[in-house]
């Protein structure tokens, strides 16, 4: 059985199977003594992808992790992986294997003893488990350590040991429960594009849970965006960066300049919006469905804005103020404006040139606007 | 004045260190050098009562060892059995320590942070009480019309009371009782600093429980087992007041012997050399647990 799983891994695209819901979630429900941690969650994960669960600390996303793993019994609601009902089956039954923030490597094992941990419990011969481990140690570029304790291994290494030792039984899913919490900033996005790298070598579908937003966006094919136990929306990452469905996805990634405002026009091919915060009325460039006087917010993200000292040449979607702060971060700086309704409006000036930022500085009169298509009309 | 102290003390760190230094030299050095002496010297009927070693007659000055007394205790069977049965009687109890420490060690250092206090209190209270106390407790529930025989025959269980009092079993019931709290503390410090999620990580991928615990818990905690058994093992050879009191004549340990040399027999210096050859074998172990806890630090700071 065990060889079975490990070739498994090896050709996954040869085993064409509906490619839909390779993991699917029904109805998922987690309660801690009356504490909602996970609501009622229904989630399908294609074969080979990356899902990343992202969301705040408590938003519930390590405990649908658990629930997947086997440390967390849901109180309701089913997990089927490849067809096979998960739920009743204890961790060291399920062909799911995790690997955890901070990694838990075994302190009193080498690296190779960590790998072949999961592979001895299968009962494999000596000459298979060494075969395997040689070849996870290629994988992840570790068998000049092989001998070594955990202690002796730097943050990224530990990191990739505890990769291989994860998918050294071939599992059919792979869980990372905050797979770069214990790196520093530089090393971390180094080791996201290695990581994926690896996983996708291997061929294995994995979930993932982080808080960081930029890495999920970097590791994931997909991601579910979590609050409160609730997923809130679900969506490859330009998806939920570009078409947010809710002002939470619209703040959570990224910054936003959001305005609270009311239908004014609602036509098939546009929709205008009043917002006491700007002047001149919001036009958006394509129908919506809501109705007019309908409240709505409207966001636009600070990229999608452009800064001038002159007035640009349009009827809408443009505000005057005054810029109070700016943020330089090399490759672009952010201007905070101050419009005459207080509000603080944020927009981004990309130093295409050198020195180019100079021309604007505190306390000079500019010009905001964008375009007809750049803000999103969000109604929850 | 002050050039010359900062000459005898050159910093006041030195102070700090040598309290324990001096400590160990006026209760650990010179009276073992003294009785390292008398082991050598040879009996006499006198004030004290054996021969100097060290002589100044006649401006000649001599250095007599006798060693008529070590070998005395290796041709002596008696002497021989003495060791060999403490080391024994020390050893089993260890064990039986160990296996009634370890399950209790492992039970609290699992219980939420309030209670587990609570539960090493208790394991430590009846230490409050006197030592001596605790052991004749132990006659009164063993001896033949004591709380247990009592007990097994009020339920029946036994037609006529059980004999433990005054035999071996007494003694290894005493050094276990008495020592158990020195094999569940070392061992409870270990465990209660184990990682939850090592033992996820064993079941994840694919160990079953009991399989996860010889695997991960049992090693990591190899130094608190260690620990645990030197300082159980260590005093329990040289025991003598649990014997005394609850083995009986057939419980022969060294501490008895000694007990009997020095205070029947006023033989000092058989007594001495009988101690000094225990320190020896005591101290084989000891260096082996200073072995294994030096690597285990070492091997946490490289």
């Amino acid at each position: 059985m065990a060889t079975e799983q490990l070739n498994g891994t090896k050709n996954t695209a040869g085993n064409a199977r509906p490619v839909e819901d390779y993991l699917r979630i029904v109805d998922v429900r987690k309660e801690f003594d009356g504490f909602v941690a996970v609501e009622d969650t229904d989630l399908s994960i294609h074969k080979g992808e990356i899902f990343a669960l992202l969301g705040g600390s408590g938003c519930g996303k390590s405990t649908l992790l658990r629930c997947l793993g086997g440390f967390e019994k849901p109180t309701s609601g089913k997990i089927y992986l490849d067809g096979q009902i998960m739920n009743d089956l204890p961790p060291y039954e399920r062909p799911i294997n995790m690997m955890f923030q901070s990694y838990a490597l075994f302190p009193h094992m080498t690296v190779e003893q960590n790998i072949a941990f999961g592979l001895k419990q299968d009962g494999l011969s000596k000459d298979a488990i060494k075969k395997r481990v040689d070849e996870m140690l290629a994988l992840v570029q570790l068998g000049k350590l092989a001998k070594r304790k955990p202690h002796q291994l730097s943050g990224g290494q530990q990191q990739r040991v505890a990769l291989a030792r994860s998918l050294a039984k071939g599992p059919k899913l792979l869980l990372l429960d905050e797979p770069m919490g214990a790196l520093d900033k530089k090393l971390r996005s180094q080791m996201q594009l290695e990581l994926v790298n690896i996983i996708e070598t291997s061929g294995v579908t994995c979930v993932m849970v982080t808080h960081d937003q930029e890495e999920a966006m970097t590791m994931a094919t997909r991601i579910a965006l979590m609050d409160s136990g609730r997923i809130r929306q679900v969506g490859t990452p330009d998806e939920i960066y570009e078409s947010p469905t809710s002002r939470f996805a619209a703040e959570f990634i990224g910054s936003v300049n959001m305005f609270q405002g009311k239908v004014d026009e609602d036509m098939a091919d546009y929709v205008t919006i009043l917002s006491p915060s700007l002047d001149t009325p919001i036009y958006v460039g394509h129908g919506i469905s809501g109705f007019e006087g309908q409240e709505v917010s409207f966001g636009v993200r600070p990229e999608k804005v452009h800064i001038s000292k002159e007035e640009p040449d349009q009827r809408y979607n443009k505000a005057r103020g005054k810029i109070e702060d700016i943020a330089y971060f090399g490759s672009h700086s952010v201007f905070h404006v101050r419009l005459p309704s207080a509000y603080k409006f944020m927009a981004n000036f990309a130093n295409q040139q050198r020195w180019a930022s100079e021309g604007m500085t505190w306390g000079d009169e500019v010009w905001v606007s964008w375009g007809d298509n750049e803000g999103v009309v969000l109604t929850s | 004045m002050n050039a010359l102290l900062k000459r005898i003390f050159p910093h006041p760190r030195w102070a700090v260190i040598s309290v324990p230094y001096l400590w160990l030299l006026v209760f650990f050095a010179i009276p073992f050098l003294i009785v390292l002496k008398i082991s050598f010297s040879r009996l006499a009927i006198a004030m004290p009562p054996y021969t100097p070693v060290l002589e100044y007659v006649d401006n000649a000055l001599s250095l007599k060892l006798n060693l008529s007394n070590y070998i005395g205790l290796f041709t002596d069977s008696q002497y021989v059995q003495a060791y060999l049965s403490s080391i024994k009687i020390a050893a089993i109890s260890t064990f039986l320590a160990l296996l009634i420490g370890y399950p209790m060690a492992y039970v609290i250092a699992r219980l939420p942070s309030s209670a587990r206090n609570i539960a090493m209190m208790l394991v430590i209270l009846p230490s409050w009480t006197s030592f001596l106390i605790r052991v004749y407790a132990w006659i009164g529930i063993l001896k033949p019309n004591g709380l247990l025989n009592n007990l097994l025959m009020k339920l029946h269980l036994i037609s006529e009371p059980l004999q433990i009092a005054n035999t071996p079993t007494a003694a290894y019931i005493g050094i276990v009782y008495c020592y158990l709290p020195f094999m569940v503390l070392p061992l409870y410090t270990n465990l209660v600093k184990h990682d939850h999620r090592l033992l996820e990580a064993a079941y994840d991928l694919g160990a079953k429980p009991w399989k996860a615990f010889f695997k991960i818990t049992l090693p990591l905690s190899k130094a608190g087992i260690i620990a645990g058994c030197m300082l159980v093992m260590i005093p329990a050879v040289g025991e003598f007041v649990i014997p005394e009191l609850l083995g009986g004549p057939d419980t022969l340990m060294i501490g008895r012997v000694l007990w009997n040399e020095f205070f029947n027999n006023r033989d000092w210096p058989t007594a001495s050399a009988v101690a000094i050859v225990m320190l020896g074998l005591l101290l084989i172990p000891i260096l082996i647990f200073n072995r294994v806890q030096q690597s285990e630090i070492e091997g946490r700071l490289t």
